[in-house]
């Protein structure tokens, strides 16, 4: 361990800071193109490492062509449509399909077939109703940390119901990351875990973490190819697509992309693949939220998820909130 | 480096640019009069300055948000410390404008300190050892050994920051999360010990990147930490922690009142001056006070109590640090009165505090924060930062420094490019 002469740790920390630009730089319109950069708050060669954290290596500049990037760059960039104030509140989305419902989910009964689409007898009557805690035996909960939460710091629902969740998971890769542990200790995905198990009821509840990709379109197809999925693996299931849940005024009203309006639109957008008959949309934002549909500010000390004692009102949400077939 | 440093301050806080300089004409105005030994001067710019801090520190906290220009606690310090120097004649030469003015603002120390002295601050070697090195590839060869040795200075604390401290924030923030009325009392303890760690070497790593920064530019090496955790006593520990900040208030607050030469009854009177104005400089809070007072009472009992017992003094001593100081710590994180009596609640379970509890909550939090928390306490441990330190020089510590460097920038890119990587819901 001789103590080496010269200045090794200078001159390698500068070739790696130019190497590293350098790369960005090339890579700024191809490989990187997706990525929001802001001069002001980075240095241009952080491109590079976070192309590392996705796996994007830094010799694929030389094999991948612009356009590829550019396809890419579709998956990664914000919505920049759409974000404006259209709210979603309370009233009929009246196009013409059959997979149109109120969302007047308040009242706590979903739009009989008063719609236009009565030509079909397919349009349930099903209305929400209670239930008791034991239907939740065979119920099953997908989502992300908020699902987390619930199962930690929902004692009665835990000991019924199944969790399929985990932190920052996406619409995305929700059926494809290993995250159900196997009894012989193995980790698998979603979508092999629900060819192994049936289940009577599945609650899903996704979104949030994926609310600065791509837009509301885009989220919305790939929402209802996960549905599908699920779909097709479990015929006899319910399906409940639960609206994602609000943040805190505070964090709406200062986060260009966590901020309610973006979460209503997406929740629009989401609860038109509900069909009624055995998916169907739940909204439990009613349960948690303040006079102006933000998230109550003592239920939250991060604006984001709700403090232990208050997941009690989802649970209580999805006792007053239940299909019966 | 004045111009460097101004255009440094003016990108991160261009408001209250003027404050800045102005108080620095100010201060050096008065110096030159305070120099010939004029009381008068001293007393007005003492006064100025505390006005200074005070209004900024009241305005800030208590009536506009953001109204508290950056780095003032620790420019006015600096200002205080400036003119009493001069004035006792511990600045043996008449400050030029240039070096008060850099010395005042100088980059690496504006934000959080530091707080340098004037004395050690003109000790630079490379704006005066010039005469003695010969030739230009001398100097040359010197400059860049320097530079070097700060780069590794600076690298450590960047991955104390980094790698350890962010990730003990992380863990903090999701302890907030749960809500403090609901954790259980295995993690509530767990929680003290991660803030603890967290604010340890996210000021440290702070401390070391900014002596690194000197050092790169020619200063001497400010040690502002020095091992507090294996101190003896909470007065011990408070003489290795944030050594700049205490040898001020000693020096400065301390002393002039009387220290502890002057019978007991003045010494309490002085150590109680000192704390609640130590508290009182974190922050304007409630519990800021309440922080300062409790270490105000814990360095009393170990003053004339604990001190004439002495193998049990010297354990209780040790056990105050390792278990009191944590404590002090909940009680400096959390400002809300009602979240700190729920968190305290949790600690000690026997007031009946909490609702929703999940009582396996700690082994998901061991399971993600262990690791950062076995890195911390291994660092807590002198032996080992010594060993670090000393070889610091070898070409495998070296490598080790290199990878460091650039796991540190992966984390940080990531960190920028993606708002919710410290946030993942």
């Amino acid at each position: 361990m001789g103590q080496k002469k010269g200045h090794p740790l200078i001159i390698l920390v500068v070739i790696g800071t130019v190497l590293s630009t350098i790369i960005s730089i090339c890579g700024k319109n191809g490989i990187y193109a997706g990525y929001n950069y802001d001069f002001k708050s980075a240095p241009v060669l952080s491109l590079m490492f976070r192309g590392f954290s996705e796996g994007k290596m830094p010799w694929e500049i030389l094999t991948m062509g612009i356009n590829e990037g550019q396809n890419d760059a579709v998956e990664n960039s914000i919505s920049g449509n759409g974000i404006s104030g259209n709210s979603v509140s309370g009233n009929s989305v009246s196009d013409n399909s059959i997979l149109d419902i109120e969302q007047g989910l308040d009242e706590s009964t979903i739009a009989d077939s008063s719609s236009e689409a009565d030509s079909s007898d397919l349009i349930s009557t099903y209305s929400l109703e209670s239930v008791d805690a034991d239907y939740f035996n065979d119920a099953l909960f997908i989502g992300d940390s908020r699902t987390v939460g619930l199962s930690e710091y929902c004692e009665e629902l835990d000991q019924r119901a199944t969790f399929y969740a985990k932190v920052s998971l996406t619409i995305y890769k929700v059926l494809d990351t290993p995250l159900v542990e196997t009894e012989e200790g193995d980790d698998i995905t979603i979508d092999e875990a629900l060819q192994q198990n049936q289940f009577g009821k599945i609650y899903i509840m996704i979104g949030l973490n994926e609310i600065g990709t791509g837009n509301t379109e885009y989220f919305a197809e790939a929402y209802q190819k996960v549905i599908n999925r699920i779909r097709e693996l479990q015929p006899e299931a319910i399906i409940y697509i639960q609206g994602i849940m609000h943040v805190t005024a505070d964090k709406s009203n200062s986060d260009e992309y966590v901020n309610n309006d973006n979460i209503n639109e997406r929740n629009e957008a989401i609860s038109q693949i509900a069909d009624n008959i055995n998916i169907f949309y739940l909204d439990m934002n009613s349960s948690v939220d303040d006079e102006n549909g933000d998230l109550i500010k003592d239920l939250s000390f991060d604006d984001i998820h709700l403090k232990a004692p208050a997941y009690e009102r989802w649970y209580n949400y999805l006792k007053e909130n239940g299909i019966k077939k | 480096m004045a111009a460097g440093s101004l255009v440094f301050y003016a990108i991160a806080d261009f408001n209250f640019i003027w404050l800045l300089i102005a108080a620095t004409i100010f201060n050096y105005v008065l110096a030159n009069s305070i120099f010939e030994r004029k009381k008068e001067y001293l007393i007005i710019s003492i006064c100025f300055d505390i006005m200074l801090l005070l209004i900024c520190k009241i305005f800030g906290q208590a009536y506009i948000k953001g109204f508290l220009p950056i780095g003032i606690s620790f420019y006015t310090f600096k200002m205080i410390s400036y003119q009493i120097d001069i004035y006792k004649g511990i600045i043996s030469e008449k400050p030029d404008f240039i070096r008060t003015i850099t010395y005042f603002i100088m980059f690496p120390q504006i934000t959080s300190g530091p707080i340098m002295r004037y004395n050690v601050f003109c000790e630079n070697t490379l704006l005066d050892n010039n005469e003695d090195k010969k030739g230009w590839k001398d100097n040359f060869s010197y400059y860049f050994d320097q530079i070097e040795d700060g780069l590794r200075y600076f690298i450590m604390g960047l991955s104390m920051k980094v790698l350890i401290a962010d990730h003990l924030a992380m863990g903090w923030k999701e302890i907030g999360t749960i809500g403090y009325s609901s954790v259980s009392t295995p993690l509530s303890w767990f929680g003290a010990v991660i803030y603890s760690l967290n604010l340890y070497f996210d000021f440290w790593g702070y401390s070391l990147m900014a002596a690194g920064i000197g050092v790169m530019i020619g200063f001497p090496f400010v040690i502002n930490f020095d091992h507090p955790y294996s101190s003896k006593s909470v007065a011990e520990f408070y003489r290795r922690w944030h050594i700049t900040l205490g040898s001020w208030f000693k020096d400065y607050v301390y002393i002039p009142l009387g220290g502890s030469r002057q019978g007991k009854g003045k010494t309490i009177r002085n150590l109680f001056m000192v704390w609640v104005i130590t508290g009182f400089w974190h922050g304007v809070t409630f519990n800021f006070i309440l922080w300062g007072g409790i270490l105000f009472l814990l360095i009393c009992i170990e003053k004339f109590i604990l001190g004439k017992l002495n193998v049990a003094g010297k354990i209780i001593g040790r056990l105050n640090v390792l278990v009191l100081i944590p404590i002090t710590w909940v009680i400096f994180a959390i400002s809300n009165a009602s979240d700190l009596i729920s968190y305290l609640g949790r600690m000690f379970p026997f007031f009946g505090i909490g609702e929703s509890i999940n009582y396996l909550d700690i082994s998901k939090f061991v399971g993600n924060y262990g690791c950062y928390v076995i890195a911390g306490l291994l660092l807590l441990i002198p032996t080992f930062y010594d060993y670090i330190n000393k070889n610091r020089k070898n070409t495998i510590f070296s490598i080790v420094f290199l990878g460091l460097f650039w796991i540190c920038v992966y984390s940080m890119s990531n960190a920028v490019g993606n708002p919710f990587m410290y946030l993942r819901f």
